[in-house]
């Protein structure tokens, strides 16, 4: 799912890191306006490290194998800081893991971060027209990996005509990923719900909105 | 599940071993950035040529490369398989209306050398020095501090985090839970990063307030040690000048 290096052309790479750092930019400049960043590092460090460990887990769905991306879930608990944390997230799967290359982070953030942030805008729609959370939970977590692929499918097919092929049986081969991720995504925010409402952005009971 | 210990082979010694990481991150860097954009297939092959040089010098273990280099294998055997079947082109080989191109052979082949080049030298940075050298490197090179900040904290909660998980997992296991693709194993998982969620937020809440008490205020403070030598320098040099080389080649021998 994460482009490895070698394989896009010059322009979609500067492309990529060129949209990466202009989201980069206006996410932080946008936290900092909203509250101390200082206050946001740790935090969100800590969190972008069990969102690492919960996207290493192995989920056999034959014939594919494949981990989860769950970038609608960090949307939905991160808000716009999420591309953030899934730019941290990604460079440090490319430093430690070599899942995705050095000179692609840039695209490979795009691909799973502008999702992310579309899936938190989603949730915060759909948590006001009263829907059941779990239900846009899994909405969410379904429409984070549908969203990466058409990214990654057009990313491929800009690329060169020559990846035609390779786009199909990619995004192919993640369709099960996606269905796999609703379910999560679904019991997670149902779980969070039930437990620890304040992860959410929902106004809790009591609270003014 | 096992931890990210990309750097163990970092106490070894060897030319490579010895560069200063600012140095050594500058000048690998612009050399994979060269090596991912070569445009034909000899200067990728001389590309691959320099970076197993480099793998060589720097007395890596073998069998630590491969290991280490299989996922690229996700995007290089798709490519590898289906771009010579389906990019229209004078046929080498063909039964029927399959038909084994040409142009799509030597593009697969030549994405392919350069993603092996790629990610040879990218193991050949990282596996060299501790990953501590070069986060600090980063943030000598002006690399923002929040992102530097976030990259050491993440990389250091990601083994806590390893641990928590594990530690759910194996009281889940003990409890007679196997993973199956089916709705039940899937919520459960479900259930299990919630949990782990829930634990972070709460750690990170701790986190926060110990490092507010002991006086942190959102600015990094590194002390590195690191010092140029002459001969980082002409390294430096001799990288960038290869990395150049790789792009005028193909004008050249034409």
């Amino acid at each position: 799912m994460h482009i490895s290096d070698g394989v896009l052309p010059m322009p979609v790479i500067v492309a990529g890191w060129v949209i990466t750092i202009i989201l980069l930019a206006g996410t932080l400049r946008w936290a900092a306006k909203n509250g101390d960043i200082a206050r946001e590092i740790p935090k969100l460090s800590v969190m972008a490290g069990a969102f690492f460990v919960a996207s290493l887990i192995h989920i056999d769905i034959p014939p594919s194998s494949a981990h989860l991306i769950l970038n609608g879930l960090v949307g939905v608990v991160l808000g716009p800081l999420s591309y953030l944390a899934l730019f941290i997230g990604l460079t440090l799967q490319a430093l430690l893991f070599q899942h995705g290359g050095i000179t692609v982070i840039g695209i490979n953030t795009v691909n799973v971060g502008i999702p992310a942030l579309i899936c938190y805008l989603a949730f915060l729609a759909g948590s006001k027209r009263g829907i059941p959370l779990p239900a846009i939970g899994g909405v969410c977590g379904g429409l984070g990996v549908l969203l990466t692929v058409v990214l990654l499918v057009l990313v491929l097919v800009v690329s060169g005509d020559q990846f035609f092929a390779v786009a199909g049986l990619l995004a192919g081969a993640h369709l099960p990923i996606a269905v796999a991720e609703a379910i999560v995504t679904g019991a997670v925010v149902g779980y969070l719900v039930r437990v620890k409402p304040e992860l959410l952005p929902i106004p809790l009971k009591g609270e003014k909105k | 599940m096992r931890y990210p210990d990309i750097d163990k082979y970092a106490w070894l010694d060897s030319p490579i071993h010895r560069l200063e990481p600012r140095i050594k991150i500058l000048s690998f860097t612009v050399l994979i950035f060269s090596a991912v954009f070569v445009g034909n297939i000899p200067a990728a092959l001389l590309a691959l040529a320099v970076a197993l040089l480099i793998l060589i010098l720097s007395r890596l273990p073998v069998r630590f490369v491969l290991q280490r280099s299989t996922p690229i294998l996700v995007f290089v055997l798709p490519i590898l398989l289906l771009m010579p079947l389906t990019v229209p082109g004078t046929p080498i080989w063909s039964a029927g209306p399959v038909a084994f191109t040409e142009e799509g052979l030597s593009y697969a082949v030549l994405i392919t050398i350069r993603a092996v080049a790629a990610i040879v030298l990218v193991l050949t940075l990282l596996g060299t020095q501790r990953i501590e050298a070069t986060l600090r490197a980063l943030s000598l090179l002006r690399v923002p501090g929040v992102i530097v900040q976030m990259l050491f904290f993440t990389y250091r909660y990601i083994y806590v985090m390893m641990d928590e998980f594990l530690s759910i997992w194996s009281a889940m296991r003990a409890k007679g839970y196997t993973l199956r693709p089916n709705r039940y194993g899937l919520s459960i998982i479900g259930n299990l990063v919630g949990m782990l969620l829930v634990k972070s937020y709460e750690r990170a809440e701790r986190v926060y307030r110990g490092m507010v008490a002991r006086g942190y205020c959102g600015k990094p403070i590194t002390v590195a040690p690191f010092s140029i030598t002459a001969a980082d320098c002409f390294a430096c040099l001799l990288l960038i000048g290869i990395a150049g080389g790789l792009q005028v080649y193909p004008l050249v021998a034409l």
